[in-house]
């Protein structure tokens, strides 16, 4: 492999960890705050992925796919905070299995909803940032660039929230300790709606940011769950630090993966073989937090 | 020892419903035929067909429900090992042109042997984490299925044409329900044994079924590996009726199925999932053919209901049926009310008994040899020392506390004991034997037992399950699959529920009666276990004056009769001075002092140390 083949391949994995890190800090993040594995996760990056090619395409090329995202992550955002005061709130405090199943029950009801909205055809939009790069005789997509920065910039945006803003204290503080905030004034309820609503909010960033480079089928919910899964055990649940760190490795793996002969047809297998590697050496993931 | 029992009406309603679904099952084919002969645009060899689906998906439903049901674990790699299972009965037969019937009877073995070496992994981890690593497992097997393709045929699957004496669809149905009907059986016998007890109560409380000396984890892999057997089994029996294994069979969304149609049966009855199969495969049928998104948004607003309307988890399914049947026949025994009042059971007991345990507490108890035995014990969390530096003895037959301020470190050194915490240095010797940083279950089987600090027992097994299963687990019969749990040290049980004054109770969920009636059912399970030494941290927090004085009325006079030796830590001072025959004082996480309550109670240190804190209470009285 030539240098010029490395980074390209490098590069590509750089876009693969983008909307994978924006996807799996929001699971992160509510899992911090909320101590809930969130299984319709990948629903909202899916409903919003949707909502960004119909109404991008409707709007029209270019500026079209910026409202459609605008309108994405506010449906997601708000589909979350619906499925928070009508189902999470329930959960809370009981046992995982009862988080599990009933996220999973909403997953299974905004598929169904997804599939008759949008039907079962795979959709696609055409980049808002076309053109490319060309470096050491190969091109690189101005979009895939455009999400790296993006997911960089994310990245910033939500470490800002959580350490730079009185919003951000109060959510480690819940993290730290529920009862105590209350006690102190602050209505923890409402906090954790729209801690939800923001990892929603990011979930569906990442789904309509991810729109442009991949096709939109009514499928990619689970196949970016289980993604943002593995990121998530392997950086460790509930950090963001954990989340980039094990979004980088994730999508370096499917990029290197699909190109090195030797591991080939295993690319995905190779995700699972590091995650149940690093669940076994530190069961919480290389920055994670302890279950409650 | 094994006595039997009373049918109940309970116990009558089931064997009902197990006679209707037999029926039910042995009729599916004629009744297709007779609907084919009334109405001609049903076709008989499909509803058979369907009734096949529904005994395979019933078989694989009850053997998740091993899992979710019984021990509370939810995996998402139990698709896999159906898979595996499916996988090897195609391979059998089609690459190796072996009987097929060989190949059914090496997909369970095939599907467990997969089963224990990849549960082995996802045992590294405990509930959340040991879902996601069952998760990453499931698509491990299934990418290597869906990439493999010289050998599984890849994204493809393997497609077989099963013989002549299989492809009759009335054959194959009996032969599947003959197989599935024997699969279920192995189970219930399973269940209802010791061995299933032991499942049971780590479901219900895995701290305390280390406590009561059950190795959580050999467990938690045994049935793992049980479930992924029956699996294997129902994958191949699918292989026969669809005659073809593929790789989305392993894909973790497939898990969905077996997870639906048990919340739909209801996960805690045995064969809940196999009625939830049946309901699945009709519904299956008749909706999603026409509207197959709207078929996940109801299989969506059943999960949903069953997780939201069943308080307390799914798992709570059969307490709100126990607690409904109560109802019911409360108005037929009405003499058996659950306590109401706190401590109402304590009051009750014999007061006769009551004072003849004071004439015998007159008696002087003498210490005996020691019988455990802390030398130096430290346990640092970080910088913090914990526990620093304790030596201890506590001699056989005495009654010895310890005391200290919050944070003298009473509950980390109890830890250290019973193996909840390992020690950074020093050494717990118990009876000469030496126990430090064994595992509670280890520690448990020695004879120490422990009653927690916040009441730790199975809250929705009865009273006298809650005895019966501590017995168990100390006879050491949890390892057996076979006979019935309920039916063994029943007499036993009831006997130690009376002595600690919960007779009346026996057949209550533990976690229906008040604070103080659970402190006397961990004593008691103590005791269930045959402890010699009972660790008890603070026995009366929580409780009313009164409760407080009858609880350790109770205490002493258990450890009078069945001579046993206390430790306990305890804040209340009475309690300390008319129990303790010795007593320790840590301070900081060391040994401060240690005599008797005379001597502790005039010792200027000590008074300095409580100082503030005892200064209104009877420290000089």
């Amino acid at each position: 492999m030539t240098p010029g083949q490395v980074l390209l391949f490098a590069v590509g994995g750089l876009a693969n960890a983008a909307y994978l890190f924006i996807v799996a800090a929001g699971l992160s993040l509510v899992f911090g705050a909320l101590r809930v594995i969130n299984m319709a996760h990948g629903s909202l990056y899916m409903i919003a992925a949707f909502v960004t090619v119909v109404i991008g395409n409707q709007l029209g090329a270019g500026l079209g796919f910026w409202g459609g995202m605008l309108v994405a992550v506010a449906v997601a955002g708000a589909i979350g905070g619906v499925v928070e005061v009508l189902v999470l709130r329930r959960v809370y405090g009981r046992e995982h299995l009862v988080q599990l199943l009933g996220t999973y029950a909403v997953s299974l009801i905004i598929a169904g909803a997804v599939r008759i909205v949008f039907g079962a055809n795979y959709r696609t939009i055409v980049s808002p940032i076309p053109g490319h790069l060309d470096l050491g005789g190969y091109s690189y997509a101005s979009y895939s660039l455009f999400m790296i920065a993006a997911a960089i910039a994310i990245g910033c945006a939500v470490w800002a929230m959580l350490y730079r803003t009185s919003l951000g204290r109060n959510i480690r503080a819940a993290v730290a300790d529920p009862d105590l905030l209350n006690a102190t004034g602050v209505n923890v309820t409402r906090l954790y709606t729209t801690v939800f609503m923001i990892g929603a909010a990011l979930a569906g960033l990442g789904g309509s940011i991810v729109a442009p480079s991949q096709a939109v089928g009514s499928s990619i919910d689970t196949d970016v769950l289980v993604l943002a899964f593995a990121i998530s055990v392997i950086g460790g649940l509930g950090s963001i630090v954990g989340s980039a760190v094990g979004a980088l490795i994730v999508g370096m793996v499917i990029s290197f993966g699909l190109v090195i002969p030797a591991t080939n047809p295993f690319a995905l297998a190779f995700v699972f073989i590091i995650m149940t590697a690093v669940l076994i050496v530190r069961p919480r993931g290389l920055f994670g937090l302890p279950e409650s | 020892m094994i006595r039997r029992l009373p049918r109940s009406r309970g116990d009558r309603v089931r064997w009902g419903v197990v006679l209707v679904l037999f029926l039910f099952v042995a009729l599916i084919p004629p009744l297709a035929g007779l609907n084919e002969n009334l109405n001609p645009d049903a076709s008989s060899r499909f509803q058979i067909f369907l009734g096949t689906s529904a005994l395979v998906l019933a078989l694989w439903a009850i053997s998740y429900n091993l899992m979710l049901g019984y021990t509370g674990m939810v995996s998402f790699a139990h698709a896999a090992y159906y898979g595996v299972g499916a996988y090897t009965v195609a391979l059998i037969f089609k690459r190796y042109h072996l009987p097929i019937l060989l190949g059914l009877a090496a997909a369970p073995f095939a599907a467990a042997a997969v089963g224990v070496v990849t549960g082995l992994v996802a045992q590294r981890a405990v509930r959340l984490y040991f879902s996601l690593l069952t998760l990453a497992i499931s698509q491990l097997l299934f990418s290597l299925a869906f990439t493999w393709y010289d050998f599984t045929g890849g994204d493809n699957g393997i497609s077989v044409t099963v013989p002549d004496q299989l492809s009759d669809y009335t054959t194959l149905y009996y032969f599947t329900a003959a197989v599935v009907g024997l699969c279920l059986l192995l189970m219930f016998l399973l269940v209802r044994s010791p061995f299933g007890a032991a499942l049971l109560s780590i479901r219900e409380n895995r701290q305390r079924a280390a406590a009561i000396g059950i190795n959580v984890k050999v467990y938690e892999l045994a049935i793992y590996t049980v479930a992924s057997l029956f699996a294997g089994m129902a994958g191949g029996l699918f292989m026969l009726y669809q005659q073809q294994a593929y790789p989305e069979m392993l894909y973790w969304t497939a898990n969905a199925q077996p997870v639906v149609v048990s919340l739909l049966g209801g996960t805690g009855t045995f064969l809940g999932p196999a009625v939830g199969a049946f309901i699945y495969v009709v519904l299956d049928n008749a909706v999603s053919k026409q509207f197959p998104y709207q078929f996940d948004i109801i299989l969506g607003a059943i999960v949903l209901g069953v997780v939201l309307a069943v308080p307390g988890g799914i798992s709570d399914a059969p307490t709100v049926f126990l607690r409904l049947r109560e109802r019911f026949h409360r108005g037929e025994k009405a003499e058996v009310a659950p306590a109401e009042s706190a401590g109402e059971a304590i009051r009750m007991f014999d007061v006769r008994k009551a004072l003849a345990t004071d004439a015998i507490q007159a008696e002087e108890v003498h210490p005996g040899q020691t019988l455990l035995q802390i030398d130096h014990l430290s346990r640092r969390f970080g910088g913090l020392r914990a526990v620093e530096d304790v030596s201890l003895e506590v001699k056989q037959g005495d009654r010895h506390a310890i005391i200290g301020p919050n944070g003298a470190g009473k509950s980390t050194l109890f830890n250290l004991i019973t193996g909840q915490l390992k020690p950074t240095s020093g050494t717990v010797k118990f009876g000469g034997r030496e126990i430090t940083g064994k595992a509670p279950h280890v520690i448990a089987r020695t004879g120490i037992g422990r009653a927690f600090q916040i009441t730790t027992i199975f809250p929705k097994l009865t009273v006298r399950q809650n005895l019966q299963f501590a017995m168990l687990a100390h006879a050491g019969y949890t390892v057996r699959p076979f006979g019935f749990a309920n039916r063994i040290f029943y007499a036993e049980a009831q006997e130690l529920a009376e002595a600690v004054g919960l007779g009346a109770w026996a057949d209550l969920p533990a976690g229906q009666l008040s604070h103080g009636d659970q402190r006397a059912i961990e004593i008691a399970i103590s005791l269930a276990l045959g402890s010699k030494l009972v660790l008890l941290d603070e026995p009366t927090a929580g409780m009313s004056a009164y409760e407080t004085d009858k609880a350790m009325e109770l205490v002493r006079r258990l450890a009078t009769e069945r001579h046993l030796t206390l430790l306990f830590c305890e804040h209340d001072m009475s309690v300390v001075f008319s129990t303790a025959r010795t007593v320790t004082v840590m301070h900081q996480g060391r040994v401060l002092t240690e005599g008797t309550p005379e001597q502790v109670r005039h010792n200027p240190d000590v008074q300095k140390v409580y100082l503030g804190e005892l200064e209104q209470e009877e420290l000089g009285a």
